[in-house]
């Protein structure tokens, strides 16, 4: 049996202090295996960037335990091994989109060389190259998040972990998100992602997450969730006011 | 030897960012035409020119520094949680002792930086304000006093620093930080003045008593009018280079020490 490249398991997560206790996730267990693309779906304010952040030990979990690529996270090092895409990508204001990747890549332990040969190419997939050697401080929203995309990748990690990739981008920018995840399923990389935008995710997982108030209503396969005849969003509104429902009565 | 590359990265990436931010050269600046004001200010006196003019350069410096370290290092620091750009770094192969230390050594590179800059301005005006009184220059004036005078001045800055740095690894706001650092500076400044005070004095009031209480705080506290040299560059006065090792080894043991401390609380702060 492979080893999975993230796995959570009775995973719980509460912020704030007793009386004003916030449970944002609660037993949360997933497993994606090598090479797949995981959709990660759920209304705002669900806990997906929290499940994330706990995964890169930015939160540390109250309970449950997390492994990428069979490690656990927080203990060994295998950060080298992932690139992570964060909701909101902020970087030196002051520094240019060059040097942050450089900077990047050299904190992944990069050689200079290394990087040298990656950056053009990367540059040029996210339509950077112009905006190359310009201070970030000045580059727009969407910029932003394809250069938080090249940052992800600067030294082509194995598992990607992305937050919200499409937030902010125009429909050409969109679409060029989408066939960079397509590619890198092709070259086998595993892709979690999460994402308000169910026509994408329709497109590009093999396998979808759908999570709300914190508990995972549905794992597993795409094809399997979407009901006879209705296409991914009747499902999902569906499933989530059935669950609305259910904490009601 | 990965981790020092890190550390190098983080410091040079900090440092780079420092001095492309217009608040240093605004505050560079400004501090430059103070110690120019040194010319104005120094022809008031009809005695002492000297004194005053080596004093008022290097109280600059200390000023000028304290601006940065509280504005431009604080925001340089709080920006990277509070603006999540932390994320990005963490999530690669950096440890919270290599984040804290490249991130406190970049800050220092841009203060020493900076203290280059004034004590040169400042040894101009002091320069030429001696050399038009001639008369007041002090009897044993050295420009290698006031160079050791002016490197201490940076390890005192390095010491603040290096408590701002813990400051922020704790406080939940940035501007708690900012104000935990300035207190613990004020403190720090005076701790040697207490500490006499209470020590040579029995009859010192409410702390009378208190020695052995006032002795644990000047070492908890840094003793940073240790540093201030500021009177024995100005009069010239014998200022032995073993005094000045000892203080460069208080300085550094005392930032690591407080460093370590960062990342030890650092560790279980959640960052989100
Ligand atoms: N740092 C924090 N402190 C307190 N509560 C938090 C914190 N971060 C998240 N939460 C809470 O956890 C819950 C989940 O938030 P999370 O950010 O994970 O949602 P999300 O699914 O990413 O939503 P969105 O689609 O809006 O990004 C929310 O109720 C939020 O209020
Ligand atoms: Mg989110």
């Amino acid at each position: 049996m492979t080893i999975p490249a993230i796995e959570i398991t009775g995973l719980s997560k509460s912020f704030g202090s007793d009386h004003k206790k916030n449970q944002a996730l609660t037993d949360l267990s997933i497993v994606i295996q090598p090479g797949e693309v995981f959709g990660f779906l759920g209304p705002n304010g669900a806990g997906k960037s929290t499940t994330i952040k706990l995964l890169l030990h930015f939160l540390k979990p109250d309970s449950g335990s997390l492994r990428i690529l069979g490690h656990t996270v927080g203990q060994d090092e295998f950060r080298h091994r992932i690139g992570y895409l964060s909701e909101f990508p902020f970087f030196y204001d002051h520094l240019t989109a060059r040097e942050t990747l450089l900077l990047s890549g050299r904190l992944s332990g990069m050689t200079r060389q290394a990087i040298d040969q990656r950056l053009p190419m990367l540059l040029e997939h996210m339509s950077l190259t112009e905006a190359a050697d310009r201070r970030v401080g000045g580059f727009s929203k969407g910029m932003k998040q394809r250069l938080g995309m090249a940052n992800a990748l600067v030294h082509d990690p194995e598992v990607l972990i992305f937050d919200e990739p499409m937030s902010g981008l125009d429909p050409v920018g969109r679409h060029q998100i989408k066939g960079l995840i397509a590619e890198l399923k092709q070259e086998g990389k595993t892709i979690f992602f999460s994402s308000h935008i169910l026509s994408d995710i329709e497109t590009l997982c093999n396998r979808i997450g759908i999570i709300h108030k914190g508990v995972l209503l549905y794992s597993g396969g795409l094809r399997d969730f979407l009901v006879a005849g209705v296409g991914l969003e009747e499902s999902f509104v569906r499933i989530i006011e059935e669950a609305n429902r259910a904490s009601f009565a | 030897m990965q981790a020092l590359r890190n550390i190098w990265f983080l410091a040079l990436s900090t440092c780079t960012e420092g001095i492309r931010h217009r608040t240093l050269w605004a505050v560079v600046c400004l501090a430059s035409l103070l110690t120019m004001a040194n010319l104005g200010v120094t022809t008031l006196y009809s005695w002492d020119l000297g004194k005053v003019s080596v004093e008022f350069g290097l109280s600059a410096v200390a000023f000028t520094g304290l601006l940065l370290i509280f504005f431009l290092g604080m925001k340089i620091l709080a920006d990277d949680l509070e603006r999540s750009r932390i994320f990005m770094l963490l999530s690669r192969p950096v440890s919270t002792w290599q984040y804290l230390t490249g991130k406190f050594l970049g800050l220092a590179m841009i203060l020493l930086l900076a203290t280059i800059i004034l004590g040169l301005s400042a040894a101009l005006s002091m320069r030429y304000v001696l050399w038009l009184y001639a008369a007041f220059v002090p009897p044993n004036f050295s420009w290698l006093t006031c160079i050791m005078a002016l490197a201490c001045q940076w390890l005192s800055l390095v010491v603040v620093l290096a408590l701002s740095v813990l400051c922020f690894s704790f406080a939940k706001q940035p501007f708690v930080a900012l104000l935990l650092a300035v207190c613990s500076y004020l403190v720090g400044q005076n701790m040697e003045l207490l500490r006499r005070v209470v020590v040579e004095n029995p009859q010192a009031g409410a702390l009378a008593g208190q020695e052995q209480l006032v002795i644990a705080l000047s070492w908890i506290f840094p003793n940073l009018s240790l540093f201030d040299k500021k009177y024995e560059a100005a009069y010239g006065m014998a200022f032995s280079g073993q005094e000045f090792v000892l203080l460069c080894l208080y300085a550094i043991s005392y930032s690591a020490l407080l460093l370590y401390l960062a990342t030890l609380l650092f560790r279980h702060k959640e960052i989100a």
